[in-house]
């Protein structure tokens, strides 16, 4: 673990050059990150870890919300729930493909089994994570789909 | 028919009435006779006298008429044999000598007959009270009888305690506990026979009530020379024509093996009501995985965004700050959840105490609503917030909301409707509190809708059919009812009421 968050963390350094802080001024208005979730705790504090990694971020109760936004073509990348009542993060994948909106997605779950990661991957996710997940990897897949 | 005997009785009659004159005859005749004699013998002449003795018994032995015909026939002896020649004053004078001794006579027969109706009347009352005491002696031995068999024969043990606490009586029961003779137990003293620490501590003070004049129930396990019993023992004073008790009648029933035998079924009860609590949350193992990572994935980014904000160029401690209380509240919900998990599973004595029926709901629900949301249902609630406490077993109680939640979530999971579970508190009438859960789901089984509350009856392919009843097993210990019904327009109800505590602030 500890060699794998020290190389998570070199791959960070190495991307950003000149420091986290420097990261909100590179992205603009234009690289805004969807969270999709239906717990309240879990949404609040992905977004304050992506405001202190220097990520702007508007936050859905269920994909229900995001879909209906407007923020929702300015999003570049989106972070969302599989299990959520209403529509799940798979369906809303699906339906992002079917209307032809690739927005780049992060699945984190906390009971996502191996079929699931499959579909959810071979439907052009960026990664699937556990919860709970390490916040560089994260922070990572972030960095390289506002990249993209 | 009866002229024989009409016959009879007036011969009797007739026979008696000529015997009566026949005495008046026969002792007038006797008088004259001695007289005679006593003339012929040259002796004073006391016709008189022998003549009132004639009239004197006839009236004692014949009664007044036939002493009157003695008079009559005493005073016509007398003029016709002795001195004939008397003067008129002198017979009269004999006249009235002897009918004032008749009229004497007549009183004193008189007397002499009310004192034989006297004495008639009093022997019969004698008889009578003797036939009565006869009676009462018959009974009393009889109740002495019964009172005695009841004592030789009664399952339980019977004795007599005296002031002194020594046994004056004692029934067979100690014969066959002892395996001694009752009459050496007569005599002992109670401490000897149970031994000092349970004379002193127990049966001392009760007897002490006794004595005082109080009667004294007793019903709880005692160790004694007999071993550990579980015992129903009454004290009744026992008193004498004064008002002071001179002794106890004490009565005892060993319910050792009745109290045994209903703590292994209280036992069994509760280790069954134990093993559905785990197999229910077996069956949640997967939504309250999920239900704890919630809060842990939360405390984890909070944990993450702290050590950003602290290893910037320019450390943000205001923000580090900020999401380290974060990081708090997030491990303090999920120790809650474990904790409410735990007192699920772990198995404990019930323990009955005033708690808010909404307040369990809530947590039940916070348990379950991940469980709720896999199956896209939505939980709606409606309590009554001015619903009174209720005394009762918070697990046993979160146990039956389990059930019924569980039971509604498992009867939504197919049908393809709006799926809605709702639950309802009230206050209804007699003091009771009512939980309504209502779903939209598949209903009760139409022709065994009795049935549902019966042990090991099921309509899930992996139940055991023991949830509803032991439910209701739950609920009805706790004076309450829980029953079921159709839900409008499709689904099912349960209902359970629990009763109010009483003086409960609310």
């Amino acid at each position: 673990m500890q060699g794998s968050r020290g190389s998570y963390e070199r791959m960070i350094a190495q991307a950003f050059p000149s420091g986290h802080s420097s990261s909100m001024s590179t992205h603009g208005e234009s690289k805004l990150v969807a969270i999709v979730d239906d717990d309240d705790s879990v949404r609040s504090t992905l977004r304050e870890l992506l405001r202190a990694s220097g990520f702007l971020s508007n936050t859905f109760e269920s994909a229900e919300d995001f879909l209906r936004s407007c923020h929702r073509q300015a999003t570049a990348c989106l972070i969302t729930d599989i299990r959520m009542p209403g529509m799940s993060g798979l369906e809303l994948q699906a339906r992002m493909n079917a209307e032809n909106c690739r927005i780049p997605t992060i699945f984190i779950t906390a009971h996502g089994d191996e079929e699931m990661r499959f579909q959810a991957m071979r439907a052009g996710a960026v990664e699937f994570l556990q919860k709970p997940f390490d916040d560089c990897v994260l922070v990572e897949f972030v960095q390289a789909a506002l990249n993209r | 028919m009866d002229d024989p005997g009409k016959l009879k009785w007036t011969v009797v009659s007739v026979m008696s009435t000529a015997l009566r004159y026949g005495l008046a005859v026969v002792s007038v005749a006797a008088a004259l006779g001695l007289a005679r004699a006593f003339v012929y013998f040259h002796l004073p002449q006391p016709f008189a006298a022998f003549a009132l003795s004639a009239i004197a018994i006839t009236f004692w032995y014949s009664g007044t008429a036939p002493g009157i015909v003695a008079a009559v026939l005493s005073s016509l002896v007398r003029s016709f044999f002795f001195e004939p020649d008397t003067n008129a004053e002198s017979r009269v004078l004999y006249d009235v000598v002897f009918l004032v001794f008749a009229l004497l006579m007549t009183r004193v027969a008189r007397a002499r007959n009310e004192l034989e109706r006297r004495v008639a009347e009093r022997t019969a009352e004698l008889t009578r009270s003797n036939d009565n005491l006869k009676r009462e002696i018959a009974e009393r031995s009889h109740a002495e009888y019964l009172t005695s068999k009841v004592f030789e024969c009664s399952p339980d043990s019977i004795s007599i305690v005296g002031t002194d606490y020594r046994y004056e009586r004692v029934n067979p029961v100690y014969q066959r506990d002892w395996e001694r003779a009752a009459e050496s137990i007569v005599g002992m003293h109670v401490e000897d026979l149970w031994g000092k620490p349970l004379f002193e501590n127990k049966l001392r003070p009760l007897l002490d009530r006794c004595f005082a004049g109080e009667d004294v129930s007793f019903v709880d396990w005692i160790d004694g020379t007999l071993g550990r019993r579980y015992v129903a023992i009454t004290y009744s004073p026992l008193r004498s024509s004064v008002q002071r008790v001179e002794a106890a009648l004490v009565i005892a029933r060993d319910l050792t093996e009745h109290a045994l035998a209903s703590e292994a079924l209280r036992q069994a009860q509760a280790d069954l009501a134990h093993a559905s609590r785990l197999t229910a949350m077996g069956e949640l193992t997967a939504s309250l995985a999920h239900e704890v990572n919630q809060p842990i994935t939360a405390a984890v980014n909070g944990a993450s965004t702290c050590v950003r904000w602290l290893t910037r160029e320019d450390p943000d401690l205001g923000e580090a700050r900020e999401a380290a209380s974060g990081v708090i509240r997030n491990a303090k919900r999920a120790a809650d959840i474990i904790k409410r998990i735990r007192s699920m599973s772990k198995k404990s004595e019930p323990t009955k105490q005033a708690i808010d029926l909404n307040e369990v709901i809530r947590e039940i629900i916070t348990m379950l609503h991940n469980e709720a949301h896999r199956y896209s249902i939505s939980i709606l609630t409606n309590l009554d917030a001015t619903a009174p406490k209720v005394v009762a077993d918070p697990v046993q109680v979160q146990q039956v909301m389990m059930n019924l939640i569980m039971n509604s979530i498992d009867a939504m999971k197919e049908v393809d409707r709006r799926r809605e579970l709702r639950i309802c508190s009230e206050l209804a009438e007699h003091q009771q509190v009512v939980i309504a859960v209502s779903d939209t789901g598949v209903g009760l089984p139409s022709q065994q809708a009795k049935q549902i509350f019966d042990a090991f009856f099921t309509t899930k392919p992996h139940g055991i059919g023991m949830g509803l009843r032991i439910s209701r097993t739950i609920v009805e210990s706790h004076g309450g009812r829980l029953w079921a019904a159709d839900n409008s327009p499709f689904g099912a109800k349960f209902y359970f009421t629990l009763p109010a505590s009483l003086g409960s602030e609310g």
